[in-house]
């Protein structure tokens, strides 16, 4: 669907007027078009750079507030609430008495309201023990987002060490490593087919080349903290994140190969006139990226790098006050950028699912039809909940173990998923139908007229695939390890039976 | 080389040093170093009366401090030559059996952060919680309880205690389904704990560790049916015990099996205890009645003396108390306690030599300890 | 608590701790009976009185007394050693030495099997049994007793605090080190030596002075 609103040009047109209209008649006229561009370039990348970070913010509060607190209480619930209300309906502190003035007192009576309506009490008697902070219902009001910002205040504040024997240069070194690396790849991000910071003919290639700079930082800070845990954490995050970049970029080599084109303005395009998003067309692909993404960002179950149970903070553990909090900011921005990059490839992107046939809908269409970048947003945040959840459902692996994985099981299958994409794009891709109109095209359907043919039967085979595979039918005890199987099926114990 | 693991750390569940030598990521040798919180518990308890030693002894192994109160107790009232009441031995067995539940789910709590699962800690704490609160209503506190007197209990079970007693406990049954579906057919779980850190029974044994650990290993050994104490004869329930995986002993999967079955066997003794309960379990006697507390001497003879092994979550707990005589006879002459897990520690850490790093945690938290009893 | 099943019943009863006990006694005093070693059956004085087998063992004998006991009677768990100081114990009692073992019924079992013992179904060396071995030790400033820890593993970190704590010398262990106290303790400072008091000794908080203002440490005039 061709974007009308391409932000890069109109910032750069509008910056190229600006500058032939300042440099006319001076000695810089002839160079007027050069300092547009890079102009232009720095406006859109800062430009992105807030799209890119105040989205980002979504996911930390997804992470820390909203997932957790729904799984616990069946509830979203607030933090706010310490700054307006506090325990048990008395606040911490009635700071807005100390307001000049007076001025305050409307803050104390909007808070006394808001407990009378929006109460206090649970049913669970725990639950109000301990200071019930929340104000059920009210949903709407973002629960918890603001802690994120504190906390980023709160990393600037404290102190900054650098261990008494270690290597200074490379201590001070690694953190800007990984931290511009890290930066330099939302760049390429595309949050809809306009708005984008810079788009080269092979923009894929790029971020991830540069997406592999990160674990020479690692290891660096991991080495120059003169601490032996953080070596550890350093060696392991070494090898795990070598480890996962070759199926990663081999699925990757995967899409592109079945797209056509190393750009991802164009991927995301691509979904939409052939007809089909990709994660039906390669579900394996869709998966294997999932997994070696989870294991390039270092989060559970791949954080064995940062275990905190044995390396306490791993290799980052010397680190204070804002290189720490921009490390960990870097690891965010990896897991947000490697959504971003997942909703791009696999989840069609900014096309609206279905959009041909919803648009006509009379008012659910003009709600269908909302701007390219919301849907972008949409499907990254939904692709981050699905990390959240294997956060929190799933341990760590030893780091053996994740190499193993990641060489004997995730390298063969990307290369046979990459053996699928040929396949796929020369026998089964029908050129004559791509259509980048509204509704799109029918790319992929192998010579029938029905669209959707090639993804439909490739997800079913996958799905039942998947289903015969994880069906433990072995219930003989040797065998162990690396084997599925309990002594009872879980939820059937009878308490006194054998 | 050698790293140091502690004191401060975030595996050892406490506060003692285990220094480990590696290569790579291999260990090839460890050395524990415990006495941190070496409080010199055994000599300050010579200066104290019997009642008064109680609440230290509660501090000892602060994650269990109900049972470790009850095993001084009935040391004491050997040597003191006590009788105690039908009654109150049912409410000590019910204060034992929540304690052995609350223990086994903050060893849980702790475990899985240790191979890396976060949210069952913040689940077995919502659910200790529960028992805390059982326990906080007969003892006074969440923690120290002082419950157990020489000749009974402080107090008898508050009125309503029962049926909330019921309700939690059967509410905590079937969230134990909860756990077991997310942990025993976790696939990453499975290979962390299984084929690490085998143990022989026999070897156990003869090293002094007791309790669940030897339990896993196919052996259903307790010291409840062994050496009966309380009411256990009266109560309908059995020494849970695991199957081995493997010839060269029980590994971590098997011990944490054993102790989740454990705690299924707690709660259904609560249950049937508050059934049979005599004088019934809504019945509430004052403070001092002789249905839960027999009058009891406060001194000991000269010579006298008195030992009793007691079954705490961790193993086999002993004390033993040597009586004073005439000018000192309101205070033991020696009290020696014996700490399950200072046993335990020394052998769990020869028995890691072999395995990764990250197996350390997973094979020295699936052997639960606690360094309250460990140091004194 | 019985088995429907075998209708054997879980505990071991108190007739099987009895004969447990006579049978344990009297083949250690036909065995040890020159030595010096006395056995006797004594019963625990509250709760379900059961017997134990209670010995008293000079100190040069104790080693052969510890090896009979473990492969000749069964007795596989140290459970604790510990030494009690008597300095006014008269001219035969300066130290004594206590250890309590245990007989367990614990055998190395296959993979995939579990023992599911009835208490009600053992008989002879496979009833649990408690003893403690008393071992007296004239006053002396160097009290020494054979170790155990070739017998036992789990005696060694007992001799250790045993050592650490009390000061008794326990000949033939290797590596013995300071366990609880740390490691730069002054040689000979063995805290719970009688001649060591607390500092707020034969002071009682319940009976003299409820909150305590009155008390003083007993090293009130010497220590700053």
């Amino acid at each position: 669907m061709a974007e009308g609103f391409v932000i890069h040009e109109l910032i750069f047109d509008g910056v190229r007027s600006l500058a032939d209209a300042a440099l006319t008649g001076t000695p810089l006229e002839s160079y007027a078009g050069s300092l547009a561009v890079i102009t232009a370039t720095m406006i859109s990348c800062v430009a992105i750079l807030g799209v890119f970070m105040l989205s980002m913010f979504v996911i930390l509060w997804l992470e820390r507030k909203v997932w957790a607190r729904m799984m616990d209480r069946r509830g979203a619930t607030m933090d706010w609430r310490s700054l307006w209300v506090g325990e048990q309906g008395v606040t911490a502190g009635e700071w807005w008495k100390m307001l000049p003035f007076g001025i305050g007192t409307p803050i104390g009576a909007l808070n006394r309201w808001l407990n009378k309506v929006m109460g206090n009490e649970s049913e669970h008697a725990t639950v109000d023990r301990v200071g019930n902070r929340s104000w059920f219902g009210a949903w709407w009001a973002l629960p918890g987002f603001i802690q994120n910002i504190a906390d980023g205040m709160k990393f600037l504040t404290k102190e900054h060490m650098v261990p008494n024997r270690a290597d200074k240069t490379i201590f001070e070194l690694a953190p800007f490593l990984i931290v511009t690396s890290t930066v330099v790849i939302i760049g390429f991000m595309p949050f809809s087919a306009g708005l984008y910071a810079i788009n080269p003919e092979l923009s894929v290639l790029f971020a991830f080349a540069i997406f592999g700079i990160a674990p020479i930082g690692v290891f660096f800070a991991g080495w120059a903290s003169n601490n032996k845990y953080t070596l550890l954490g350093g060696i392991r995050s070494a090898a795990q994140l070598t480890a996962y970049e070759i199926p990663l970029l081999i699925t990757v080599l995967g899409v592109c190969v079945v797209t056509g084109t190393f750009n991802f303005v164009e991927l995301g395009e691509f979904q939409h006139s052939s007809g089909s998003w990709n994660i039906f067309l390669m579900p394996l692909s869709a998966g294997l990226f999932l997994i070696t993404m989870i294991a390039e960002v270092e989060r559970i179950p791949f954080d064995m790098p940062e275990a905190e149970a044995e390396l306490v903070e791993g290799w980052w553990t010397e680190y204070g006050g804002m290189r720490w909090g921009l490390l960990f900011a870097a690891e965010y921005m990896r897991v947000w950028a490697a959504c971003i990059m997942f909703s791009v490839m696999f989840l069609g992107g900014w096309n609206a699912p279905l959009a041909g046939t919803f648009s006509a809908i009379p008012v659910f269409g003009a709600l269908w039809s909302m701007p390219g970048v919301l849907w972008t947003l949409l499907k990254a945040w939904a692709t981050f909940l699905i990390f959240v959840i294997a956060r929190a459902a799933l341990h760590r692996i030893r780091t053996d173990q994740i190499l193993e994985f990641g060489w004997r099981y995730l390298l063969p299958l990307s290369m046979f998923q990459l053996a699928v994409a040929f396949v796929l794009r020369l026998k089964f891709f029908n050129a004559e139908n791509i259509d980048s109109g509204a509704a799109g095209g029918s790319a992929w359907d192998g010579g029938t007229g029905f669209a959707w043919t090639i993804p439909l039967i490739i997800t079913l085979v996958s799905l039942i695939v998947f289903t015969v595979y994880i069906k433990d039918v072995d219930k003989d005890p040797p065998g162990r390890p690396y084997h599925v199987y309990t002594t009872e099926p879980a939820g059937t114990h009878l308490a006194g039976k054998e | 080389m050698w790293i140091t693991m502690g004191p401060q750390h975030p595996m050892t569940h406490g506060l003692w040093t285990l220094r480990v030598k590696i290569d790579g990521e291999t260990v090839v040798d460890t050395e524990p170093e415990l006495g941190y919180i070496h409080r010199g518990v055994e000599k300050i308890c010579e200066s104290r009366d019997f009642t008064q030693i109680t609440p230290y002894c509660d501090r000892l192994c602060y994650a269990s401090a109900m049972t470790w109160a009850h095993s001084y107790i009935y040391a004491a009232e050997n040597l003191l030559e006590v009788e105690v009441p039908e009654r109150a031995e049912y409410i000590r067995l019910i204060a034992n059996e929540m304690q052995r539940i609350a223990s086994h789910l903050m060893w849980l709590g702790a475990y899985t952060p240790d191979t890396g699962n976060l949210t069952v800690f913040v689940w077995c704490l919502r659910d200790r919680e529960m028992f805390l609160d059982l326990m906080q209503e007969l003892g006074g506190s969440r923690m120290h309880y002082n419950f157990p007197r020489v000749g009974g209990v402080k107090r008898d079970l508050p009125i309503g205690f029962a049926d909330r007693a019921r309700a939690k406990t059967k509410m905590f049954l079937e969230r134990m389904q909860e756990y077991e579906m997310l942990l025993d057919e976790s696939t990453i779980f499975l290979i962390r704990t299984q084929g690490v850190g085998y143990a022989k029974a026999e070897e156990m044994v003869n090293a002094g560790v007791t309790g669940p650990n030897v339990r896993a290993a196919g052996v259903n050994y307790d010291v409840r049916w062994a050496h009966p104490y309380s009411v256990y004869d009266e109560i309908d329930w059995e020494p849970s015990v695991e199957k081995q995986a493997s010839i060269k002993g029980a590994d971590c999967y098997d011990r944490y099996r054993v102790r989740m079955e454990e705690m299924r066997q707690s709660a259904l003794m609560i249950l049937d205890a508050l059934d049979k309960i005599p004088g019934g379990a809504d019945t509430h006697y004052s403070p001092g009645d002789e249905m839960i507390l027999s009058k009891a001497p406060n001194r000991a003879p000269e010579g006298a003396s008195g030992f009793h092994h007691f079954e705490d979550p961790r193993g086999e707990s002993m004390f033993y108390l040597q009586g004073g005589g005439e000018g000192r006879g309101k205070s033991p002459y020696r009290m020696s306690i014996r700490s399950p897990m200072f046993i335990t520690i020394p052998f769990v850490a020869k028995t890691m030599i072999g395995y990764k790093i990250a197996d350390i945690p997973a094979i020295m938290g699936s052997f639960d300890p606690c360094i309250g009893e460990t140091d004194r | 608590m019985s088995d429907k099943a075998t209708g054997a019943s879980w505990m071991v009863s108190a007739d099987q701790n009895e004969s447990a006990a006579k049978a344990a006694v009297s083949a250690i005093n036909s065995h040890f009976s020159k030595a010096g070693v006395v056995a006797s059956v004594l019963k625990h004085s509250s709760g379900s009185k059961r017997s134990y087998v209670s010995i008293e063992c000079p100190p040069e004998h104790w080693l052969a007394l510890a090896k009979w006991l473990r492969f000749d009677n069964g007795v596989n768990h140290c459970s604790m050693i510990t030494g009690i100081h008597h300095p006014d114990g008269g001219a035969d009692k300066g130290w004594e030495v206590v250890a309590h073992l245990m007989r367990m019924p614990v055998k190395n079992q296959e993979p995939g099997v579990a023992h599911v013992m009835r208490g009600g179904e053992l008989e002879g060396n496979d009833i649990p049994m408690e003893y403690e071995v008393g071992i007296i030790l004239p006053p002396s400033t160097t009290p020494t007793v054979p170790s155990v820890q070739s017998v036992w593993v789990g005696a060694d970190w007992n001799e250790k605090e045993t050592w650490d704590l009390v000061g008794i010398n326990f000949e033939g262990h290797k590596d013995m080190v300071r366990v609880l106290n740390p490691h730069d303790s002054p040689v000979g400072f063995h805290p719970l030596q009688k001649q060591h008091r607390l500092r707020y000794d034969g002071f009682n908080e319940m009976y003299d002075d409820a909150q305590g203002f009155g008390r003083k440490p007993i090293d009130a005039d010497k220590v700053k």
